[in-house]
């Protein structure tokens, strides 16, 4: 480690201890310099999402220098403000408002889970303000303050489901849903059963647990999806919609206790490159995941993204591996993108402008497919990747969609 | 070297059935079960990856080392697949897959993978283990081949082991494919062959072979097979309940272990010396970290050694923790001893400028430890019950450590002074002990324990910055529980905890075993503050 960026670590931690824990990084000193444009960013950098969230932070500002390396935006530099809400889902609210009101950023991204997102709404719908939304969800939402950057269940969730219940994914019959104790998991699990009810699925066929955030002793549900497992019935599988550092710790027991992907294999909604850093991965090998983009894709823009993040890593001492791309990295660059571009086919900040230019816009995305933003909502188009877990801490892409699938806000199966 | 015998059944027979009979028909039988998986056709390649698996049955050895060549690439994506042609991309070279030959004229990059599913792969790789058994010249491989399949059998059939099994001269190999055969005869058309495979299955008491066996006499009209079923279910079911307590108990005692480890230093600090350490939480942390820099200095220094890197991390981290904690003390602590919430807030504070330190210099991802096999994976003991073995060594070193510090409070001149100081600071300044430099060294050996727990549970959890916040209200919570001083209650404390936890878990699921578990203290508390254990000193 270097002898300056200790010292200065130590001093930006003291700061911080003596402010309190969170606190937002970058005050401004005028009240608005003319030539600037704030974007405002809420993504932990501690708690039990700091792993994850941490790097959207990094990822916006990376967006943002590269739209001002083109000369900004409608003439300004667009200025990058975090702040750290330390995984305390109320703090997402006050700090949101702080960014709208205080610092008056024309544009917030920001939010992991769900019920962060929950607590932003009423702030960003008072103040007609927009978040950009980086996560796929759990839909049964449309608000007009939202950007909803990533998929509801009906193209990321359900085609990952249908694949495991396929011949060719395992004629999967039987299903163990572990989840944190919130709504995403809920509003998930809701939904899939209301899907296999409609395919004539027994309710025997299926299993529901809940684990408070932060869970980390995962024995005794392990031993209980073993058991799971072994009675009559056809092929079991997991789906997993546990968040945070839960994740590897359940992966690890589930190693230990000698369950491989070949007789349970897990669909980790939540599971990225990033959560199997720590983790020998070589015995996962074949769990499942889905989302909107691997790190796998193929493509040119992809390869540019790749080099372009690692360069960033390297330049600005960023403490995130350089070689690993999530997914929300991915849609919070488009979102600044998406952001940007608005603005400029709007020619103003105002948020109505931007929303009104939104409907329509596309962008060619990482990912390999040309996403755009549909006209009635704010949703966006996406491809869908099913992904299985390899030897060296990545996804396989097991399948991708043809093209970007109309994204579905709410599920016809949630009150079935 | 093998002995005679042994040489002439796995060489020279197959050799000369190899020459005498198969090799016409075998060239053609190679196309067309490479051309099944080129297919893409799910149906057809599963096919043909249990024609493969059979390959030893009637090619003998070199039927099976090509097809264990061609298994290996199709798990391995090395196959690629062309108009009529297989070719396999290895790391020598691109090779026929039909003959094995070197290409020629054939550029394997314009080739295309055949696609490999879970479903697929696990048939692969069963079929490889079988293969094995035909191509492995050390019967310690064709062992762990065999005990594979016994796991993974979607390539074995009743014809591919059964000819295994004449070809085996180990006798342990040999006891391993009986078994496995007979256990293959679930639907043979005669009913002693269906109870032999009962009795095989049941040999391995575990839930999937119980409902293995529950389904077959489902269907099954023959009384005297039902009658021999209906004795092995009952006999799987009361090993099985025994696995189930078994385990039931093992997850608690495990989880004991952890609360017990976090909560060892702290009930010197707190227990013994009054200090609300907040930060205790990041002194496991510290030593998880040094518990990785001593990996890496190894993994750089002495690869050798790269698998013992717990135990030598043992004292780096013990000390790590206990210079922190020393200077904790010397600095801070020692000025506000009479101040217990001043003591609160400066700990709470140095709780987050280690953490934010630790995240700014070296970052917040989980640090990847190497996990040497203590560590790793687990043993079926009875049942479905297996004992994992990072939570085994969290165990051990929990025992070990309440053993070390019991003897050093009860047996050395240090832990008698402490002791002393503990009962009655005034009266053992009185009588010459130098109750500061007691105070000092408590507080290290304190920090130290909490460094050796996170040691302990680096193979549990996720090492980052943040590990330790997690472990303070459970920490401070075993504490109180056992009576604030006493290492015996916070042993017992961390027991009950641990099994009504893992007990309430599976019945009202972990959020509500949270719940509970934190009610049932509250109300203990308040039924008798002093904890289970009061300390008899004066205070």
């Amino acid at each position: 480690m270097k002898r300056r960026s200790f010292v200065k670590g130590l001093i930006t931690a003291s700061a911080g201890s003596v402010i309190s824990s969170p606190w937002v990084a970058q005050k401004t000193f005028a009240a608005a310099h003319s030539d600037t444009v704030k974007l405002g960013c809420l993504f932990s950098s501690s708690g039990t999402m700091a792993n994850i969230e941490g790097r959207l932070n990094f990822v916006a500002r990376m967006a943002a220098e590269e739209i001002n390396a083109k000369g900004g935006v409608l003439g300004k530099t667009v200025e990058v403000v975090t702040t750290d809400p330390g995984s305390d889902w109320p703090l997402y609210a006050q700090l949101g408002r702080q960014l709208i009101q205080q610092e008056e950023v024309a544009a917030t991204f920001g939010c992991w889970t769900s019920v962060s997102r929950k607590t932003v709404l009423p702030v960003v719908e008072q103040n007609d303000a927009l978040l950009y939304y980086p996560l796929h969800f759990e839909g049964e939402e449309n608000s007009k303050n939202v950007v909803y950057l990533n998929s509801p269940p009906s193209s990321s969730v359900l085609p990952a489901v249908k694949y495991l219940m396929s011949e060719e994914g395992g004629s999967a019959k039987r299903f163990f849903m572990l989840g944190s104790d919130y709504v995403w998991p809920r509003t998930i699990n809701q939904q899939l059963k209301g899907y296999w009810a409609e395919q004539g699925i027994e309710p025997d066929a299926w299993r529901e647990e809940y684990v408070p955030f932060g869970h980390s002793n995962f024995q005794t549900l392990i031993n209980e999806i073993r058991e799971f497992a072994n009675q009559p019935g056809g092929q079991p599988v997991v789906i997993l919609t546990v968040v945070g550092n839960s994740i590897p710790d359940f992966f690890r027991e589930y190693v230990n206790q000698g369950v491989s992907a070949f007789d349970v294999p897990v669909l980790g909604l939540d599971a990225l490159e990033a959560d199997f850093e720590g983790l020998d991965t070589s015995s996962l090998v074949g769990h499942l995941n889905c989302w909107a983009y691997l790190q796998n894709a193929e493509g040119p823009s992809n390869q540019e993204f790749l080099a372009n993040w690692a360069s960033y890593v390297e330049t600005n001492d960023v403490p995130f591996r350089p070689d690993v791309a999530i997914d929300p990295m991915i849609s919070t660059y488009d979102g600044v993108h998406l952001w940007a571009l608005a603005a400029e086919k709007a020619g103003s900040f105002d948020v109505p402008a931007v929303r009104d230019a939104s409907a329509g816009l596309t962008f060619a995305c990482p990912s390999g497919y040309e996403i755009s933003m549909t006209g009635e909502n704010n949703y966006v188009k996406r491809g869908v990747f099913i992904g299985s877990l390899n030897e060296s801490q990545g996804f396989d892409i097991l399948w991708q969609s043809p093209d970007t699938p109309e994204p579905v806000p709410f599920s016809p199966y949630m009150n079935t | 070297m093998l002995p005679i015998r042994q040489f002439f059944a796995r060489f020279f027979i197959p050799l000369v059935l190899v020459i005498a009979a198969s090799l016409p028909a075998n060239s053609q039988d190679r196309t067309a079960i490479l051309a099944e998986i080129c297919s893409g056709d799910f149906a057809a390649q599963q096919s043909a990856l249990g024609q493969l698996a059979s390959a030893g049955v009637e090619h003998g050895e070199a039927g099976a080392n090509w097809a264990r060549a061609i298994v290996d690439a199709f798990e391995g994506r090395d196959l690629r697949c062309g108009d009529g042609i297989a070719v396999i991309d290895g790391n020598a070279g691109p090779i026929m897959a039909e003959t094995l030959e070197p290409t020629i004229g054939v550029d394997p990059e314009g080739l295309d993978a055949p696609s490999v599913n879970l479903r697929l792969r696990a048939v692969a790789s069963s079929a490889n283990a079988v293969l094995r058994l035909y191509t492995e010249a050390e019967a310690a491989e064709r062992l762990s081949a065999a005990s594979y399949i016994d796991r993974r059998r979607e390539a074995a059939t009743a014809t591919n082991i059964g000819a295994a099994l004449e070809l085996e001269t180990d006798p342990d190999v040999r006891a391993v494919l009986t078994t496995l055969r007979a256990s293959l005869l679930l639907s043979d058309a005669d009913p002693t062959n269906r109870i032999g495979a009962i009795e095989a299955i049941a040999e391995d008491a575990t839930l999937r072979n119980r409902t293995t066996i529950a389904e077959a006499i489902k269907s099954e009209t023959d009384a005297a097979v039902i009658a021999s079923g209906e004795t092995a279910l009952a006999s799987i079911d009361r090993t099985l309940a025994i696995g189930q307590v078994l385990a039931t108990l093992y997850a608690g005692a495990s989880y004991a272990s952890v609360l017990f480890l976090a909560a060892l230093g702290l009930a010197i600090i707190f227990g013994l010396m009054g200090v609300i350490n907040l930060a205790q939480g990041e002194l496991i942390m510290v030593g998880a970290y040094a518990a990785w820099f001593t990996q890496e200095a190894i993994r750089y220094a002495l690869p050798g050694l790269l698998d013992y890197y717990l135990i030598i991390a043992i004292p780096v981290s013990f000390l790590a923790a206990a210079l922190v904690g020393l200077i904790m003390e010397v600095l801070v602590i020692r000025r506000l001893y009479d101040r217990p919430l001043m003591t609160l807030l400066a700990t709470w504070a140095i709780s987050i400028l280690l953490i934010n330190t630790v995240r700014v210099t070296i970052g917040s991802q989980n640090l990847e430890f190497h996990q040497p096999g203590y560590v790793a994976g687990g043993f079926p003991i009875i049942g479905d019950f297996i004992m994992t073995s990072n939570r085994l060594f969290a165990i051990a070193i929990a025992v070990l450590a309440f053993i070390a510090v019991v003897v050093l409070l009860r047996k050395s001149l240090f832990g008698m002074n402490v002791r002393a100081v503990t009962q009655n600071r005034s009266m053992a300044g009185a009588v010459g002990i130098d109750t500061r430099r007691t105070d000092m060294m408590a507080f290290a050996l304190g920090s130290g324990l909490a460094g050796l727990a996170g040691l302990a549970l680096s193979p549990l959890y996720n090492v980052n910055p943040g590990m330790g916040t997690g472990f303070i209200v459970d920490s401070f919570m075993v504490v109180v529980l056992g009576g604030v001083g006493s290492l015996i209650g916070a042993i017992i404390a961390a027991l009950g905890i641990g099994q009504i936890n893992v007990i309430i878990e599976p019945i009202y699921g972990a959020v509500a075993a949270k719940v509970f578990v934190l009610l049932m203290v509250i109300v203990f508390i308040q039924w008798r503050p002093e904890g289970l254990f009061a300390p008899k000193g004066r205070r």
